[in-house]
């Protein structure tokens, strides 16, 4: 299958994970599940910078418009792909990513994967609920929903990681 | 110019992420002030119609639980519907004038049972003391005259009707034209005819003729009709006519009613006492 194509049709189903599933569940405690920062994750070495922006703004105006935040994913997002070539880079191998390999834990093991998961996901969330809460006075809630929401977040697209490794592996 | 373009290409990955952050930003600290932005919601239509979807699919979660407090909320609203409550106060209009004095007032009630093929019937109305029914009120409908107040609780009352056998109701009537006075009384048979009493052989009665009440006793006020003569027969061995009259009323599918007030009965009874008792 095309790279693009898949990707594609990546984007859509995540939209329609995010606002349709997971928009919907009031889990309590604050608790927020993203799946979106997965898709920015996945997305080829390959791809600079710049565009890779475009893309997280197009998937932030999306979930935008499906959950009525008026840009807070937007931001997020496209924090999280400016943040994310250099994140690889600084856990990166010596020789470079090798361009035939994806970003996923069954490429790149699953020790790389969530390190560096793990931190781009922190800052996407916490930056999603500073500005969300916007109030330095209530650092502790804005810390308390980053922290359950991120984690939470962090095993849901560790099984949707597994997912996709198994039907891969099935082909 | 040269050392602004080496800049731009130095840091335009900085500059993207600005731009595209401060459209988001900006987006977002201002969604309240410009309605424009609207349409970046879910109010737009595509977004609208997948969430639909989804509102198809997912809307049976919570059936059970949503009949459950609709049907809570039908009983809250149902007690409150005027249609299942107890008026207390009916619409009792009196007028004054200084010609001519008001001397009835009428209750409406609703015939709530009924029945018409026992020897004695009652039907039980929705108004009681509570609505001022006293026992001995006149009852009657647009049709025809219905019978009198036996008793009278505090919401609801029972009325013995002109389907009576037993003597205990008296209704005074005449025949309208001729101004023949009599008793109606009932022979328990067919709640479409009632009978006549009181009227002597010697006059002549005409078949059709009408019946109405007379006014006599303050019970009933004069003229509300009874029946009309559907047969006459002489009783033998009395100067006396049996008269049979079909009742302009059918009591059987009755359901409004009027229960009469009569506003001069203390004056008339307490004038009546008077009549010295050796007479």
């Amino acid at each position: 299958m095309n790279v693009v194509y898949k990707h594609i049709i990546r984007f859509f189903v995540f939209v329609f994970l995010q606002a349709l599933v997971f928009n919907q569940l009031n889990i309590g405690f604050g608790i927020h599940l993203m799946v979106q920062p997965l898709f920015i994750m996945l997305l080829p070495f390959e791809l600079t910078v710049i565009p890779l922006m475009g893309i997280a703004f197009l998937m932030g105006l999306v979930i935008d418009i499906f959950s009525n935040t008026y840009g807070l994913n937007t931001s997020a997002l496209v924090l999280m792909a400016y943040l994310r070539p250099i994140v690889f880079k600084f856990y990166g191998p010596r020789e470079g990513y090798d361009p035939l390999k994806e970003p996923t834990s069954q490429d790149m093991g699953s020790n790389w994967f969530s390190v560096v998961y793990a931190i781009l996901l922190g800052l996407h969330t916490f930056w999603f609920f500073l500005l969300e809460i916007f109030e330095i006075g209530r650092l502790g809630f804005i810390l308390q929903k980053s922290i359950l929401s991120g984690g939470l977040s962090f095993l849901l697209a560790l099984l949707i990681q597994s997912f996709i490794l198994n039907s891969k592996q099935k082909k | 110019m040269r050392n602004l373009i080496a800049f731009l290409q130095r840091f335009r990955i900085f500059l993207v992420f600005a731009v595209l952050q401060i459209l988001a930003l900006s987006w977002y600290v201002t969604y309240l002030s410009f309605p424009r932005n609207q349409f970046l919601t879910t109010n737009n239509n595509i977004a609208i119609q997948v969430l639909e979807w989804e509102h198809d699919l997912t809307k049976h979660f919570n059936l059970s639980k949503n009949n459950t407090q609709l049907q809570w909320e039908n009983i809250y609203w149902r007690k409150r519907q005027p249609k299942f409550m107890y008026q207390l106060s009916r619409g009792k209009v009196k007028i004054n004038d200084t010609i001519f004095e008001q001397q009835y007032t009428y209750i409406p009630a609703e015939v709530i049972n009924s029945s018409v093929d026992r020897r004695n019937n009652y039907f039980t109305l929705n108004v009681g003391s509570a609505q001022g029914i006293k026992r001995g009120m006149g009852v009657f409908c647009q049709e025809g005259v219905v019978g009198v107040i036996h008793y009278a609780s505090k919401h609801y009352s029972l009325v013995k009707t002109v389907l009576t056998s037993d003597i205990n109701i008296d209704v005074n009537i005449h025949m309208k034209k001729s101004d023949l006075p009599g008793l109606l009384k009932w022979d328990g048979r067919d709640a479409r005819y009632g009978m006549i009493t009181g009227i002597n052989n010697d006059l002549r009665i005409k078949k059709w003729s009408k019946v109405e009440t007379r006014g006599g006793s303050g019970i009933f006020p004069k003229g509300i009709p009874v029946g009309k003569v559907s047969f006459t027969e002489p009783i033998e061995g009395q100067a006396l006519w049996k008269v049979e009259i079909r009742f302009t009323a059918d009591y059987r599918r009755l359901q409004r009613v009027y229960v009469i007030k009569n506003l001069h009965l203390a004056e008339q009874t307490a004038l009546e006492a008077r009549i010295p008792e050796d007479d």
